[in-house]
């Protein structure tokens, strides 16, 4: 398990040391040509040439003028972001549960319960021990243990049933029968989801019963007890499959993965369209658009709004993996660390995708009050990809639609990590699903981009798609 | 102070800004229509004309707000382009900051954006809100101001990087008095230093003492443009003309191709046809009383206004 958790611990500590040093390093750039406001008069008059919008999106280019405007807007997207309290207070709560999903399952396995079993009506004798054997056997082949008491009568037995000082009750007259309080959850027997797993009493329960009518219906064949003993615990014939064992798929890990990248993009995709909208309605974006193209204001705030997004994500699935190791939890079993690394990369991707939509949406709302209507087609595809993955989880059954979803970018960051989890796809299908994203997004943010420049400025009503759409003119409010 | 590039103390006649045959029709509308001129450095220019003029979209074009049908916008003699943009300031109509951002850390920030160095920004920053008395506020948020205030961060944002142009729409639109009065001097200020200043305005009066020059401007085009005492001077010639006892000017009535143009308590403002002779004026004034004043008068901004518009 600590294998597991390190590589992803080396690989935050390295994001966050880079991150340091590019802000160090760009402050000390700018800092440099100009150290007085008639210095900075002379000095802006040799900057290097001008780029258009698309050449402001490779953020490391802090060199060039596009660069380090886009810089600047991102610069204080995260500074503004950071010190919101419903951020504070939600990354908390976030921690909180994540923490809660770990440690919980890891406290209630802590504490091993002995199974109680009450025994009515057995003759003192070899009968009763035979009995307890089999039982105890059970006991050991489901993970527990058990403890026996002689219970006086049926009565008796009840009572202690219902108060919970028993497990089972085991009724010895003509044949055996077995008492339970609640009914008890049928095991598997095809792939359930681990989320409504039978509990451990359940399952040492179900085994006790099929031993012992096993047992009866040995004797009534008319086997001895050596030869029933051996009927009893014949082993199964070994089954060889053409196809090398699936590694165990991470049900937990998969399902929190969905919830959080299903919360996150929502909560920053709407970070991103308010933030549009607000900069329009409040006009700022005049004063800005004055100094600084379109283009590079809107892909600040898709960086800034985005690296927020990203460090949260970092903080909770490093927090995640290293409470995880720390306490032992068996969250990143099988396909998990898998799945942590491909939550993390389409989080990136989906948010890269989505953010750019929201951005040119927000910049056609006039008021606050359209912001909803806007965001809500928008999030469709979303909801889509989401409760299609739920879904998939649950039953454990994939399909084929499953698998396309997985390569289409508004679908494909809730389905592929899901696919990732149930060891469906090869690395080359992440990456070729990577890919279309990619291509896809720079597609959209040229478009948002248009979209955007000739909206943002657009007052006195909601800018419909068919003015702005690039490429054509339409009249517009002066 | 000269500025780099800017032909400063070259005189009056080469004007830093220059607009070229703007053209823009939104729909139906046409705002802007094949409308030029030019503003000198180191001059206050007012920007006058009628609400939809054209006076905003034509300072969105300075800026590249605005998609033009036509026309060019240079400065210096060059198509103005984002290196030169930086170097401009700009206070929208309609004020725009971030309400909930600190008055300094958003000038700070903008500074920035217009390539000043952090520190340097800080500095023209505090700069600012000293100047403008907004020290004490300077960590509170923008939406706790007062409208005053709020305009005078605004002023400060647009002035913060110590621009070349400064182009101002409606600055003094909302502001008491006193905050009249600050602004204005801040922006004889900017001009001593050689910055070329354009503000639009509906205040004629305050126009009228603030500026050096102005461009009046109606459906788009040009209706007049220059020196204010140039077209103070220009026109047909204004007498003023007070009669003792006199309250309606009634006599200034009867005189051919002579308009009063208004009579304040007493002192008749008369407007005189070039072909009348001022002397004929005096006879009929000491015909109906004693005359207690008597003067040639420069015409008003208003009147220049009003006369351009007609």
């Amino acid at each position: 398990m600590n294998k597991n958790i390190v590589p992803v611990l080396i690989a935050v500590a390295a994001a966050v040391f880079a991150a340091i040093r590019i802000v160090r390093r760009n402050r000390r750039d700018s800092d440099s040509p100009y150290t007085d406001t008639a210095g900075a008069r002379r000095g802006t008059a040799d900057e290097g040439g001008v780029s258009d919008a698309v050449r402001a999106m490779p953020a490391a280019a802090f060199g060039s003028t596009a660069g380090r405007e886009t810089w600047l807007v991102a610069a204080r997207e995260i500074r503004e972001r950071l010190r919101g309290r419903i951020f504070r207070i939600g990354t908390l709560i976030l921690l909180a549960l994540i923490a809660a999903a770990i440690v919980v399952p890891v406290l209630t396995r802590g504490k091993p319960h002995v199974q109680q079993v009450g025994l009515v009506g057995s003759p003192p004798g070899a009968a009763q021990s035979e009995i307890e054997a089999q039982v105890t056997a059970d006991a050991t082949n489901t993970g527990t243990t058990v403890r026996f008491v002689t219970e006086p009568s049926v009565a008796q037995a009840r009572a202690e049933l219902g108060s919970g000082r028993l497990d089972l009750v085991i009724v010895e007259g003509q044949g055996v029968r077995l008492i339970v309080d609640k009914p008890i959850a049928a095991p598997s027997t095809s792939g359930s989801s681990s989320l409504t797993a039978p509990s451990t009493t359940d399952t040492f329960v179900h085994a006790v019963s099929l031993t012992l009518g096993a047992d009866q219906a040995f004797r009534a064949a008319g086997l001895t007890a050596g030869q029933a003993d051996r009927v009893a615990h014949a082993g199964p014939v070994p089954i060889t499959s053409l196809q090398p064992a699936a590694a165990k798929s991470a049900g937990t890990a998969s399902y929190l993965g969905l919830v959080v990248i299903f919360l996150m993009l929502t909560q920053y995709n709407t970070w991103t369209l308010a933030g549009v909208a607000e900069e329009k309605s409040s006009r700022i974006a005049e004063v800005l658009l004055a100094a600084i193209r379109p283009g590079r204001l809107v892909a600040g705030k898709v960086l800034g709004i985005g690296l927020v997004a990203f460090g949260q994500a970092a903080l909770l699935g490093a927090a995640a993996a290293g409470l995880a190791a720390a306490v032992g939890s068996d969250l990143l079993h099988g396909t998990a660390p898998a799945v942590l690394a491909s939550t993390l990369i389409w989080l990136v991707l989906g948010y890269a995708f989505s953010s750019w939509v929201y951005a040119a949406a927000g910049s056609m709302a006039e008021r606050r009050d359209q912001i909803q209507g806007l965001a809500f087609p928008l999030m469709l595809p979303s909801l889509v990809g989401y409760f299609f993955s739920e879904a998939v989880l649950g039953s454990g059954a994939s399909s084929t639609l499953f698998d396309v979803l997985g390569y289409l970018p508004p679908t494909a960051p809730f389905v592929m990590p899901v696919l990732v989890g149930l060891g469906r796809v090869a690395w080359w299908q992440v990456a070729v699903s990577a890919l279309v994203s990619i291509l896809c997004t720079i597609a959209v943010a040229r478009f948002a981009v248009g979209v955007y420049r000739r909206s943002i400025l657009r007052t006195g009503h909601r800018v419909r798609l068919r003015e702005v759409f690039p490429g054509r003119r339409f009249p517009a409010s002066g | 102070m000269i500025r780099a590039g800017a032909p400063a103390k070259l005189g009056a006649m080469a004007p830093a800004l220059e607009v070229n045959a703007l053209s823009r029709r939104f729909g139906p509308l046409t705002a802007l229509d094949g409308l030029s001129f030019g503003v000198a450095a180191g001059r206050v220019c007012g920007f006058l004309g009628p609400n939809g003029a054209g006076k905003t979209t034509t300072m969105r074009a300075v800026f590249g707000l605005t998609e033009l049908d036509a026309g060019t916008v240079r400065w210096n003699g060059t198509a103005v382009g984002e290196e030169e943009r930086r170097r401009f300031g700009y206070m929208p109509e309609e004020r725009g900051l971030y309400p909930t951002m600190r008055v300094r850390e958003q000038l700070e920030y903008l500074g920035a954006l217009h390539g000043f160095s952090p520190s340097a920004a800080s500095a023209a920053a505090m700069t600012w809100l000293e100047r403008l008395g907004l020290t004490e506020r300077a960590d509170s948020t923008v939406e706790s101001l007062s409208h005053g205030n709020q305009q005078r961060v605004q002023l400060a944002a647009a002035l913060l990087h110590a621009p070349d142009l400064l182009v101002l729409d409606e600055p003094l639109a909302g502001l008491d008095p006193p905050g009249i009065d600050a602004i204005g001097a801040v922006l004889a200020e900017q001009a001593a230093h050689g910055c070329c200043v354009l503000f639009s305005s509906h205040q004629l009066d305050q126009v009228e003492d603030l500026c050096e020059s102005v461009v009046i401007i109606d459906h788009g085009r040009l209706v007049a443009a220059g020196r204010v005492d140039d077209l103070a001077a220009a026109g047909e010639r204004r007498l003023v003309v007070r009669v003792e006892g006199d309250r309606d000017a009634a006599w200034a009535r009867r005189i051919p191709k002579v308009t009063v143009s208004e009579v304040d308590r007493g002192a008749a403002r008369l407007v005189l046809d070039p072909s009348v002779d001022s002397d004929e004026v005096l006879r009929a004034a000491m015909a109906a009383g004693r005359v207690t004043e008597f003067g040639f008068e420069r015409r008003r901004l208003s009147e220049v206004f009003w006369e351009a518009l007609a």
